[in-house]
């Protein structure tokens, strides 16, 4: 790319994805309230559903910082939905690292872009900071407002210090494999009608 | 000196492997007003490119050649600073929008080149006066009609105050009364003295305010007039170009008024189509059939003819889309039947024998070829079937090609398919002809006549009179979500 | 009037527990409703929200268990604590304009490109939304609602056609914006001004009583 700054057009390409993307994690959030199990999963749910968006989405960035500002987006918009601040710093430097590896591969490498995918999905954890962090206050505020016990307890089962580790690894993994899936569906129907 | 000088350019686009223009020259006078005209494809939609900067600096591909456009060589020119130069409607009211209300899209302009906030606000203020659009300030854009939008869109470039209008066939969405509304546009543009220069299929708006026409075939001009040249061709000649009509007669007037009867075993019968878009708030329950007025569909029974192309006619927002939706069975709250041979059919089962080809076809694909897609709507599926009917369609070609990959009258063809595949019996089109050229629109007639010919009620909702004469049998009036009239085609039963 | 808004939001984010603050702070998103004429989704959101609390306070207790009960559960929970913030979002959208914002951003020094592509995400909200419903419209016609019972398929069918005309119009998005300007080295301008008036200073200093109420009860005593 003869122009490494970024113009309005990646601009505008990024908060359209940052959109779609805030959509299918709205989408699988709401499936969180019927099992706490459920929340979970969505270490393996959101990478696996919003790597197709990301996939095309990496197929336009060609320069440094799309990444990292699509995190800072997220991060406002997270905030901004009542999802806490505490993950914010999670989220923007999962971002700005998956941004710098998708860079080092020159945004074409598919190992690099893999990675970078699955770093990346680690802000999905980012959900998760409030209950760890802000355990119990958190718990007695759910029971205040209403959840069940039960709901609690499965909750913080699934959910806690030992199990985020977890949670981060799965993370990752499930990004690359969702990249591999999306890679799959970006080239079967993406490419074959020749948008790329 | 001209003020926009095209000079040797050829151009193809990144990844097609023909060239879309061919060594052009052209120059544009100050003040004038140009159309450039010529079937789908010919390098129309290029030109307006090449002189608003999108090419090269947004639209890839192998430039040659200079482009001078007020004394700048656009080539050497960033985009922001054409802005204040060159103004651009584009084709698509949907998507040409970057803020959600009225007000912030028309001083977007100017605030992206920085002027000061009094000086917009005084420009926002004349624009709004010229171009009559205060009853729309204040207002979500996503809730105004196409022809609204395009108003908008219009008043957003004027406020930049550009030399140089381009519009890029801005008539696309638009029905007869907002066509007329973007001609006063136009025509205030000119007397303004700024040089406009417009990409379009339809003619007659703009018979009267051209200075100069060209005709544009394959990347190269081949036919030019004068405006009074261009105003003086006759219909045959018109027809040889394949170019749509330049003068059109209003509809209405011509239709004969009688209404008419048919026997039972050829009828569809409708019953019950009442429908309100619900406004008021949920849990207060509201009257089944409450007394006219406040109703967006409101037809107690309509007796429509079998296997014919019926027009549906009607302005924007006067429930022609309401009522195509009802009838499809997409809105759960409207209770109508269908009666076919004394069988009834509810909602549930509208879905499946009626089948609508959308306005924007790309809503209605998803597979990765065009086979699995009409696959998609058998039952069980059969490849034989499937074969055949994609031949009758005259896409058999393109059976493995991914839909998207095709062009629009294509993907269109595509969703007949499937709609066949799935032995819909009858077809409902949302304005299947908006922004095509003649011979697509010819096509599209014939395609709508041979669908009727082999056992489907066709629906065609439709501003294209054009469309109307060529190939439909009846003429359904829908007004205020009722049904106006329902006559035989005098211009069309009249060739047959 | 962004910056109330900003405040509404971030002050639902942190939603009181406290029962009694919760709802006073719950009405004030559905009054700023009332004030911009939007009678009916106001209207809608209350009773949702009183369904949900009545629900929740008199027939959900700790031991509610079973299926049914955990559905009921979960939909309350939704309601009731995503609710409040979930109106202020969309009320954000609903009224804030895009230029305000623009010039709201550009006041706090926020970069421009996180600017655009945040007024971007705002834009495009609605634009999802019509794209997603006819897409579901065509999906109905189709029969392919459940995807032939395949999870899989039921997400591709959607997401195919949707991201395929969200970048279709997202190119013609941006062209049109350029064409108009964005994007240049000059300095924007605003025709909006923004100025804290009285009623943004009592909305204010009212959130922020809430608020140190809130902390107190929570976590001092």
């Amino acid at each position: 790319m003869e122009k490494k700054k970024l113009r309005p057009k990646d601009f505008i390409t990024i908060g359209i994805f940052t959109a779609l993307l805030f959509v299918v994690e709205f989408a699988c959030g709401m499936l969180g309230y019927i099992h706490p199990y459920i929340v979970a999963s969505y270490v393996v749910m959101i990478p696996l559903v919003g790597s197709i968006p990301m996939m095309l989405f990496y197929t336009k960035v060609e320069k440094f910082g799309m990444i990292s500002i699509m995190s800072v987006l997220l991060a406002i918009i997270m905030f901004v939905t009542g999802m806490g601040y505490l993950g914010a710093p999670l989220i923007i430097l999962s971002g700005v690292i998956a941004d710098l590896i998708a860079k080092s591969g020159g945004y074409k490498s598919f190992k690099k872009t893999m990675i970078s995918h699955g770093i990346f999905c680690l802000w999905i954890c980012a959900n998760y900071f409030p209950v760890v962090i802000t355990a119990k206050s958190y718990r007695e505020g759910l029971v205040e407002s209403g959840y069940s016990a039960e709901y609690c307890d499965n909750l913080f089962r699934a959910i806690n210090y030992k199990t985020i580790g977890v949670l981060l690894v799965l993370c990752f993994i499930f990004g690359c494999i969702g990249a591999v899936i999306g890679k799959a569906v970006v080239r079967k129907h993406f490419e074959k009608a020749g948008i790329v | 000196m001209s003020i926009i000088e095209i000079k040797d350019v050829s151009f193809r686009y990144k990844g097609s492997a023909e060239g879309l223009l061919k060594n052009i020259s052209l120059s544009f006078e100050k003040g004038e007003t140009v159309l450039l005209c010529g079937a789908s494809g010919c390098g129309k939609t290029t030109i307006i490119r090449l002189i608003n900067g999108l090419i090269p600096h947004y639209y890839k591909g192998d430039l040659e050649g200079d482009v001078t456009v007020a004394g700048k060589k656009i080539r050497e020119t960033e985009l922001y600073e054409l802005a204040g130069t060159v103004g651009t409607v584009f084709q698509n009211p949907r998507s040409q929008f970057f803020s959600v209300d009225t007000d912030g899209e028309i001083v977007f302009g100017p605030e992206n080149i920085g002027l000061p906030p009094q000086e917009i606000r005084k420009r926002a203020e004349e624009v709004i006066e010229q171009m009559d659009i205060r009853n729309l300030l204040g207002r979500s854009l996503f809730d105004l009609s196409g022809g609204q939008k395009q108003k908008i869109a219009c008043a957003s470039v004027s406020a930049l105050l550009p030399e140089i209008v381009l519009l890029d066939e801005p008539s696309s969405n638009l029905d007869r009364k907002a066509m007329e509304d973007l001609q006063k546009a136009i025509s205030k543009w000119k007397s303004q003295g700024k040089t406009i220069i417009i990409s379009e299929h339809r003619l007659w708006y703009l018979r009267d305010l051209v200075d100069r026409v060209l005709y544009l075939e394959k990347g190269s001009v081949i036919h030019e007039w004068t405006g009074d040249g261009f105003r003086n061709l006759s219909e045959a000649e018109i027809n040889e170009l394949q170019l749509r009509p330049v003068n059109v007669e209003d509809d209405t007037s011509r239709r004969t008024e009688a209404s008419v009867f048919f026997p039972n075993d050829e009828v569809l019968i409708l019953k019950d189509f009442f429908f309100a878009y619900d406004k008021k708030p949920k849990g207060i329950l509201h009257k089944r059939h409450p007394s006219g007025d406040r109703l967006d569909l409101n037809i107690p029974e309509l007796r429509l003819p079998r296997d014919k192309v019926i027009a549906v006619v009607g302005h924007n927002g006067t429930g022609k889309s309401t009522f195509l939706r009802c009838l499809c069975g997409l809105e759960r709250s409207c209770t109508g039947k269908v009666i076919i041979d004394g069988r009834e059919y509810g909602r549930r089962d509208l879905l499946k024998l009626c089948y609508m080809v959308m306005q924007d076809v790309d809503h209605q694909l998803f597979t990765d070829s065009v086979m699995s897609e009409v696959m998609l709507s058998m039952d069980d599926p059969d490849e034989a079937k499937c074969r055949e009917i994609l031949d009758h369609l005259g896409i058999l070609g393109f059976a493995d090609k991914h839909p998207m990959a095709l062009s629009g009258g294509q993907k269109q063809r595509v969703a007949i398919a499937s709609a066949l595949a799935a032995c819909s019996k009858i077809l409902l089109f949302d304005e299947p002809t908006s922004g095509l050229d003649y011979a697509h629109m010819e096509k599209v007639g014939d395609l709508l006549r041979d669908l009727a010919g082999s056992g489907s009620t066709v629906l065609v909702s439709t501003h294209d009179p054009e469309l109307i004469e060529r190939s439909c049998d009846f003429i359904l009036e829908i007004v205020d979500g009722r049904v106006g009239s329902l006559t035989s085609n005098p211009s069309f039963t009249g060739r047959s | 009037m962004v910056l109330i808004v900003s405040s509404v939001v971030m002050m639902s984010a942190t939603t009181p527990f406290l029962w009694a603050v919760r709802i006073t702070m719950t009405m004030i998103p559905i009054l700023l409703l009332l004030f911009e004429k939007k009678y009916s989704s106001a209207v809608r959101f209350l009773i949702l929200y009183s369904a949900a609390l009545v629900l929740t306070l008199f027939f959900l207790s700790e031991e509610s268990t079973g299926l049914l009960k955990s559905f009921l559960t979960g939909y309350c929970g939704i309601v009731v604590q995503f609710m409040p913030a979930m109106i202020t979002a969309w009320y954000v959208v609903r009224t804030t304009k895009i230029d305000e914002f623009m010039s709201a951003m550009q006041k706090i020094r926020i970069p421009d490109g996180i600017t655009i592509s945040l007024a971007v995400v705002m834009r495009f909200f609605p634009t999802i939304k019509e794209e997603y419903m006819s897409i579901r419209d065509a999906m109905k016609m189709r029969g392919i609602m459940l995807g032939g019972g395949n999870a899989l398929k039921m997400i591709e069918y959607r997401m195919i056609p949707l991201l395929f005309s969200c970048v279709n119009i997202g190119d013609e998005l941006s062209a049109a914006a350029v064409t108009r300007g964005l994007g240049g080295k000059v300095k924007r301008t605003s025709t909006v001004e923004l100025r804290l008036r009285a009623a943004d200073h009592i909305l204010i200093s009212a959130f922020t009583a809430v608020l140190g109420i809130f902390v107190f009860f929570k976590y001092i005593r």
